[in-house]
């Protein structure tokens, strides 16, 4: 890992998934430009709070404290708009994100509940700028404090804007409210009130989050987050698949608009709202319970490809007797070591350890769609390291009662690309809902599948041939998931903000 | 042997269409918009032509031009030589081509022999054929089957890729054998679990429902879009 990046020049939360490093809260609020002047402005106001990706801590090493509450900002297509900047920069986005996220339904499968007129209303606004505050939490006082903070800060400036800046409001409460000013977010906390990475399924969330070249320093994170090598090694990914203005994994640099310092160093984010319906969640794993052999958290750990309890990959801990070896090594391993035996995996050809339509093995592949092809390809993911996403949400809400599958909760789903069509949109088309790549017929990713109950789908847990057990299969999959709203943003490197507030962009 | 692989036949056929107008609107226009008024799947008259794998029809408007090559030496060398004279630069420039008609591409891989399809064609839907191929060059002159197979083998190419998603079976033989596998997946999730003697018997009445031998019915029909 010999490549540096600007990180003074590069948005705090591409680098960082905040949730990991211990901001547990988040707030998200989305505004509206009505006047392009005032609203630059209020830009070069915000940019001098932007959290960058410098590193924290005491100095040598550390630029600056560790911030209590990170603020960054994001733009969509009309925003940038409304910010003036040249027609020939403008013309220069790709097309997705021009047309936005409710113009790609069709491609994204958001249909039925998923559909854009179900969507919390704030999304039926103009949605120009999206503000993310992640926080931590104080040790004595409210743990909101220093996102309440730092929401009111912004917000002080958007009421200075004199009117150039609004504040949208209509995101869904957890109290039934429609027209909250803001989306809050939170790691989830377990029974003892303790923080954990789980989302309302009680899986796990985000162990496989992808590393790229010259984001981390710490060598051991790579295995299992990186690309495979032919040697059967792990390097980090091109940086271009996740930052602009840097070659990616074709060796090439990924379409921006110009000039470069527009979009250099800058890259674009997926914000959606994913209500989860625990309800029918649980009456799934209930339905098949007694009858698929192995019960019922070996089924929950088939269907995602990790146990719910602490993470471990089911290609490695296939039935009851292995998991439990695997535990007994997890329990009396080091944090490194741990890390380690969650992320550094690959899958089995067959899927009788870990299904081929287990949800993390149809997002992530990780070299298994060779297909038994030993050398098919220039490296064994050289299918899937174009495909990646870097994953920086957050769940929402509480559920109250797991026999009810209304209220408020889910997971506000945040993936960061330089293509959005290559990358997410190609995830959630051809692997999640379709199933041409995984050879599984018409199936769907169980957890995020837009199933339908007029066409339910269905997911084979195969047997080993070996055992002359037969395949299980899971039917009536309900849609355990729906979209309450999202749209596509651009997040600009710190340069490019400070040229948007100027009115500075010039393609020539 | 060109245009045929197994039992499968792959057919392109180019009929030129007439040059002029009627009133203001071109032959081959006319051709595409009545090509546009077509249906889909179950509703082309294509899927009421026995033993068709896949077909589709076009307006070919004329022949792409290609331009420039980036790099060649030999272009370059007279590139140089164009300091002496400027015709040296024109001879480097591509010629630009043209059709002389515009033309109806027919193209359809199917199971059998041509002479067997086309009858088939013409005696499933002749009155679509005499409209669609109406104004085209020379149509004017088929009557009855025997016509029409003489004049497609007149604009028939010869033809050397394959429609991948079929095997060289009938079409039945296909149809049938996709009915059952998606029959079967129902069978097989809706009975996981049984005992072997219960599985058996109802094996047997599944069996007894799908009639894997008898390719009449049931089965998928062709061109069928929905379960």
């Amino acid at each position: 890992m010999s490549k540096r990046l600007d990180l003074p020049d590069i948005q705090g939360n591409i680098i960082r998934a905040y949730g990991r490093f211990g901001f547990p809260k988040g707030r998200f609020f989305f505004l509206r430009i009505d006047d392009g002047d005032r609203g630059r402005a209020f830009v070069g106001t915000i940019t001098k709070r932007v959290t960058t990706s410098v590193s924290w801590g005491p100095p040598p090493k550390g630029v600056i404290p560790k911030p209590e509450a990170p603020i960054n900002i994001a733009f969509t297509y009309n925003g940038l708009k409304a910010l003036g900047l040249p027609t020939a920069s403008l013309a220069g986005f790709p097309q997705e994100f021009i047309m936005g996220m409710k113009k790609r339904k069709a491609i994204l499968g958001d249909d039925g509940p998923s559909d854009p007129e179900h969507w919390d209303k704030v999304w039926a606004e103009d949605v120009h700028v999206a503000v993310s505050i992640n926080a931590q939490t104080p040790e004595n006082g409210q743990p909101l404090e220093y996102v309440e903070e730092a929401y009111q800060w912004v917000k002080s400036r958007i009421d200075g804007s004199d009117g150039g800046v609004v504040l949208l409001t209509g995101h869904r409460g957890d109290d039934g409210q429609e027209d909250l000013p803001f989306q809050d977010a939170s790691i989830l906390y377990d029974e003892n009130d303790q923080p954990c990475a789980k989302e309302h399924f009680g899986y796990t969330d985000g162990i496989g989050d992808p590393v790229f070249e010259g984001q981390i320093t710490d060598e051991h994170r790579v295995a299992g987050r990186g690309k495979l090598t032919r040697e059967g090694g792990w390097a980090p990914l091109a940086t271009g698949e996740f930052l602009l203005g840097h070659p990616d994994e074709a060796h090439e640099y990924p379409p921006a608009p110009a000039p470069i310092l527009l979009s250099r160093n800058g890259t674009f984010m997926v914000y959606r709202k994913l209500h989860q319906n625990p309800a029918s969640f649980e009456r799934l794993l209930d339905a098949h319970a007694e009858s698929f052999p192995g019960g019922r958290e070996l089924l929950a750990a088939k269907l995602a490809g990790r146990w719910r309890d602490n993470g471990a990959p089911v290609v490695n801990t296939p039935d009851t007797a292995s998991k439990a070896a695997w535990d007994q090594r997890f329990a009396a391993a080091d944090e490194r070591t741990r890390d380690g035996m969650l992320a550094d995996f690959r899958f089995d050809l067959m899927g009788d350890k870990c299904p081929i339509g287990a949800h993390i093995r149809r997002i992530n592949p990780r070299g298994s769609l060779e297909f038994g092809q030993e050398g098919a390809y220039d490296t064994p993911g050289a299918l899937d390291d174009r495909r990646r996403i870097l994953r920086r949400g957050l769940p929402y809400g509480v559920v109250r009662d797991r026999g009810r599958d209304d209220g408020n909760h889910g997971v506000i789903f945040m993936a960061l690309n330089t293509s959005i069509e290559r990358q997410f949109e190609f995830v959630q088309q051809q692997w999640i809902n379709y199933a041409n790549d995984s050879k599984e017929g018409s199936d769907k990713d169980v957890l995020l599948g837009n199933h339908d109950a007029a066409c339910p789908s269905k997911m084979v847990i195969h047997a080993d041939p070996k055992s002359g057990q037969p395949p299980y299969f899971v039917d009536e999959i309900p849609r355990l998931v729906e979209t309450r709203g999202g749209d596509y943003f651009f997040i600009p490197s710190m340069t490019a903000l400070r040229m948007i507030a100027k009115g500075k962009v010039d393609p020539t | 042997m060109a245009n045929i692989s197994g039992n499968a036949y792959a057919l392109t056929a180019l009929s030129p269409i007439k040059n002029g107008c009627i009133g203001e609107i071109s032959y081959a226009d006319e051709v595409q918009d009545r090509l546009h008024g077509l249906g889909v799947c179950e509703d082309s008259p294509l899927a009421k032509v026995p033993q068709t794998y896949l077909a589709r029809f076009f307006i070919l408007d004329d022949v792409f031009y290609e331009s420039t090559p980036g790099c060649d030496p030999f272009c370059n060398l007279l590139d140089i030589l164009s300091i002496f004279k400027d015709r040296f630069r024109l001879l480097t420039l591509p010629r630009e081509d043209h059709l002389k008609s515009r033309y109806l591409v027919f193209s359809s891989n199917f199971h059998g022999d041509l002479e067997t399809y086309l009858r088939g064609m013409w005696s499933a839907i002749n009155a679509d054929i005499k409209r669609i191929w109406e104004h085209c060059v020379a149509f004017d002159g088929v009557r009855d089957a025997e016509g029409f197979i003489t004049y497609i083998k007149r604009c028939r190419l010869t033809a050397n890729l394959f429609f991948m998603g079929s095997t060289d079976d009938s079409l039945e033989e296909q149809l049938k054998a996709l009915y059952l596998k998606q029959q079967f997946v129902k069978f097989a999730v809706s009975h996981q679990g049984l005992g072997a003697a219960e599985l058996q018997e109802a094996f047997r009445v599944f069996i007894e429902r799908v009639q894997p031998n008898r390719l009449a019915a049931p089965t998928w029909r062709p061109g069928q879009s929905i379960p």
